[in-house]
């Protein structure tokens, strides 16, 4: 099996091998794509809060892009993607049909098991697992919250590819439902008392988050990202100061405890 | 040209000094945990190991936290990291050999420090350890690998970039252990092959090479730059064709000193340039990020390479780019 042989070993068997995946559909939300790609083993095995490391089609990119799983529907995973540069641009020029390498999924999971109510802060390109996150959610039972915050109308766009029955916007420019941040939303909210938070976005954001709910009493969970280069806990390259040291995005996290970031 | 051979009728197997390996691929330092493969891995990780032998991220005496964020970015055909030897010091990566105990493979142990007093610290303590632990405890320790690319504490400037400062690591080290003892080599020097000579004078069995290229990159908005450092080590495609020439210059100079090379191995084609330049094995660094499956995939390259071309063993094809 390790002796070098060419015969004898099977790639099914090994961890998240790449999986050869096939575009099965492309949105375009303002700023953000919503990118579906046929992956079964991959939709077979995902909860929410994993991410994907996605090969840069066509060439000239070394490393893969880590991106959110956004949603499951079946066979198929979905990725929602801001064009942030070269490589990203990329990825949103994808058509039906296009073959695109993906593995996965990767990372630690947003707990949801015995929650009643949740409330789900995104910022950003941040409220990407989010729609995953409630889906599964509402499959067990709680009832859901959603705040999200975008930087403008353009990007606000992006809140058209979220189906959730409560999710509240704001814009900083005002130009999309309230002007100012998701605090500004939190504040107006009336949650039950157990609520459970889960926060994606900005650093600052998740700072802010992590303030409220402390003076809301509330406990909850933040995933994070971070410039990645193995995405297999290898490199080191996505480390991030916790109050447990320093530990690597895509290893111990994305997900981890919200009081324990940014300490 | 010979004609071209069954992929069964290639034989792998090559000696790095006195240690055996199935084949000629290794793990660059840094690039490829172990415990984070095995522990997702659908099935017995350690024994499917798909590296020859193994080469952890650098390890010094005490504990070092790293470099702040942003750690890593990408460049053309390549990568710049600055990660800052992040490691838990050599105590507590000797308290966690339980847990990878059961590789089975050679490990070649990657030392880092400040000083020729901080690698002997390492070495000393880990040969301390293995003397006493009981057998089956610890992973088949078999060799150290230098990595002379750290800063000195008393000049500033990387170790390895100083043939006499590189020799120092390698005379403190030498007396305390008898296993294979390789010095990694930085390419930020006029003349690789000076401190090749300065640390095989110096006792050490093999030269692995080439270590990253100190680099750049700017924040395209700020023009600051990227780096939480300022400054890191490229890697990757990019440097493949300067790593090719140092790793012939080493063994041209040096032809009977074993010697690993590396640069941005991506495919079994580029393992075979190595071993054509000199290069008894082969690391894989920046291809581990690429895709997880990257080592099988390259070795069966490797082995397709070395049939097409009518090679029996890795060795009848090396040194075919050195002059004669």
């Amino acid at each position: 099996m390790n002796d070098g042989s060419p015969e004898g070993h099977t790639h099914a068997e090994l961890w998240a091998e790449t999986v050869h995946g096939r575009v099965a559909g492309m949105r375009h939300f303002g700023a953000f794509s919503e990118l579906e790609i046929v992956a079964p083993r991959i939709a077979a095995k995902a909860v929410p809060g994993q991410f994907v490391m996605v090969t840069v089609p066509g060439g000239g990119f070394l490393l893969r892009r880590p991106l959110s799983l956004f949603a499951v529907r079946s066979d198929r995973v979905a990725l929602l993607i801001e064009a942030r540069g070269p490589g990203s641009e990329r990825l949103t020029g994808l058509e039906t049909g296009d073959a695109v390498d993906l593995a996965g999924p990767l990372g630690s999971a947003f707990p949801v098991s015995g929650v009643a109510s949740a409330l789900l802060v995104g910022g950003g390109i941040g409220c990407a697992p989010l729609q995953f996150l409630s889906e599964e959610l509402v499959r067990a039972g709680a009832q859901v919250t959603a705040a999200f915050g975008f930087r403008d109308f353009r990007a606000a766009r992006a809140a058209g590819a979220f189906a959730m029955e409560r999710l509240w916007v704001a814009t900083e420019d005002g130009s999309v439902g309230r002007r100012g941040t998701v605090i500004d939303i939190l504040a107006g909210l009336d949650l039950p008392p157990q609520t459970v938070v889960y926060a994606c976005g900005p650093t600052a954001m998740i700072a802010a988050v992590q303030r409220w709910s402390l003076a809301a009493g509330l406990r909850g969970y933040a995933s994070l990202e971070a410039h990645m280069a193995c995405g297999s806990g290898s490199c080191h390259g996505c480390v991030v100061d916790t109050a447990r040291g320093k530990l690597r995005v895509c290893s111990e996290g994305p997900v981890f405890a919200l009081d324990e970031v940014l300490p | 040209m010979s004609a071209s051979l069954a992929l069964d009728q290639v034989d792998l197997r090559v000696r790095l000094g006195d240690v055996e390996l199935a084949h000629p691929l290794l793990d660059a330092s840094g690039t490829f945990d172990v415990l984070e493969y095995a522990r997702r891995f659908e099935g017995d990780y350690y024994a499917a190991f798909p590296y020859a032998a193994y080469v952890p991220k650098t390890v010094t005496a005490e504990a070092r936290t790293g470099n702040p964020a942003p750690r890593v970015t990408e460049t053309p055909a390549g990568m710049i990291n600055a990660i800052g030897l992040e490691n838990p010091g050599i105590a507590a990566w000797i308290a966690g050999f339980g847990a990878w105990a059961r590789l089975e493979r050679p490990v070649i142990v990657s030392v880092g420090g400040n000083s020729p007093e901080h690698y002997a610290a390492v070495v000393r303590a880990l040969e301390a350890h293995l003397a006493a632990a009981p057998a089956g405890s610890c992973p088949d320790i078999r060799g150290y690998e230098l990595n002379v690319s750290c800063p000195n504490v008393s000049s500033g400037l990387q170790i390895g970039a100083d043939p006499a400062a590189s020799a120092a690591v390698v005379g403190a080290v030498r007396p305390l252990t008898r296993r294979l003892l390789l010095t990694k080599l930085t390419p930020n020097v006029s003349d690789v092959t000076a401190v090749a000579r300065a640390v095989v004078a110096a006792g050490s069995d093999g030269v692995s090479l080439v270590n990253t290229f100190k680099a750049m990159a700017l924040d395209r908005e700020t023009l600051r730059p990227f780096l939480g450092n300022r400054t890191g080590g490229l890697c990757g495609p990019a440097i493949k064709p300067i790593a090719l020439r140092m790793v012939a210059d080493v063994a041209e100079a040096l032809p009977d000193v074993p010697v690993v090379g590396m640069g941005g191995v991506m495919t079994g084609l580029d393992a075979l340039e190595f071993i054509a330049c000199g290069a008894t094995a082969v690391a894989v660094g920046a291809a581990n990020f690429t895709a997880f499956e990257a080592p099988r995939r390259i070795l069966d390259e490797l082995r397709a390479e070395l049939a097409a071309r009518g090679l029996r063993t890795p060795a009848a094809a090396r040194g075919l780019a050195l002059r004669a």
